[in-house]
């Protein structure tokens, strides 16, 4: 059926390649314009819409799989082509990205049921002194689009915060986002004051940050480094031991 | 299909193609990350928390600062605590 939802026929504009364009606007065509609303607000980044939303197509009696496929990713898929022909930035990408968050809440418990667990729980944070938070936040999204749960500290995170979070979650991995060279050094101390209660072995440390390099990950007695998003996905599963896994229930947090 | 019958091998093809386009957006980051501050949004307003000298603090409340830097300029130089 043709897309009557204006918002998103203007946003389909700015898909210009041919075969892209035939693709998406397919999955839109076959999707009930119910979904077409949470897609839409997805793409605009609107959190709170996407949130009733998504609930609100649940009691419905849409299933999990196609609000999932036809609501949130459809809207995603949206967001990367804008993002890779630079009409919109990171900023809007990771309001985005926690738009998809507001409304994988509600699939999560769905998604569990069907007999697949996430990956592994994970504290992020940037460390203390520091309030940079971009490149924590692109991890943050890669993480969980690969299955992991993943609770975000924000920035300015002091050593005890992220021991309370190992604690209260039962996490078994740590990042730490560093990106002045004056608050790297606290990346160590968060390392001592895990020593210092006695959970250092219970818990893998990996690290990032632009000044942050292999050598001074290993200085600082971390277990590994990443030096972007996507080799912070690869190291969280190395450090947790999971292969080349097929993907789980997303469990968003 | 219902709620509480979850598709799972459709599920695994949805997580992965959500991986696919989160990948690329990383891909593109690091891209765009050479020719343009990350914390710059699509209308040149600065998202950051922290304090930058290319910020023009707008005098409406709540309204993002805008950026001013040229992005010929390693732009991190310009970012404070």
């Amino acid at each position: 059926m043709p897309i009557v939802h204006e918002g998103l026929k203007k946003e389909l504009e700015y898909v210009t390649r041919p075969g892209e364009r035939k693709h998406i606007e397919e999955i839109f065509e076959r999707a009930d314009p119910f979904l077409h609303d949470i897609s839409h607000n997805l793409i605009m980044g609107k959190q709170h819409e996407v949130d009733r939303l998504t609930k609100e197509a649940l009691d419905k009696g849409f299933a999990a799989n196609t609000v999932l496929d036809d609501g949130l990713i459809a809207g995603m898929a949206v967001v990367g082509v804008k993002f890779r022909d630079n009409i919109i930035f990171v900023p809007e990408v990771l309001v985005a990205a926690r738009a998809m968050k507001a409304g994988m809440k509600h699939l999560d418990p769905i998604l569990s049921a069907s007999g697949i667990e996430p990956l592994g729980t994970v504290i992020m944070g940037t460390v203390k002194g520091d309030l940079h938070d971009i490149g924590k936040n692109l991890c943050i999204m890669m993480l969980r689009g690969s299955g992991f749960i993943v609770y975000d500290l924000g920035v300015d995170t002091k050593p005890e915060e992220f021991i309370e979070a190992v604690i209260e979650h039962d996490a078994h991995l740590v990042g730490m986002s560093a990106l002045l060279t004056t608050t790297m050094p606290n990346m160590g101390r968060t390392i001592k004051a895990f020593e210092d209660a006695g959970l250092r072995d219970q818990v893998k440390i990996m690290v990032g940050g632009a000044p942050v390099t292999q050598e001074f990950a290993e200085d600082m007695g971390a277990d590994g480094y990443g030096k972007d998003a996507m080799a912070c996905v690869e190291k969280a599963k190395e450090l947790l031991g999971i292969g080349a896994v097929a993907f789980p229930a997303p469990a968003a947090r | 299909m219902t709620n509480s019958n979850v598709d799972k091998e459709r599920l695994q093809a949805s997580m992965a193609r959500l991986f696919d386009i989160y990948k690329e957006i990383a891909v593109v980051a690091d891209q765009v990350s050479t020719w343009r501050c990350l914390y710059k949004d699509q209308h040149d307003r600065c998202t950051a928390k922290f304090g930058c000298r290319n910020q023009l603090h707008s005098r409406v409340p709540g309204e993002l600062p805008v950026c001013t830097g040229d992005d010929r300029l390693d732009y991190r130089s310009a970012w404070e605590i």
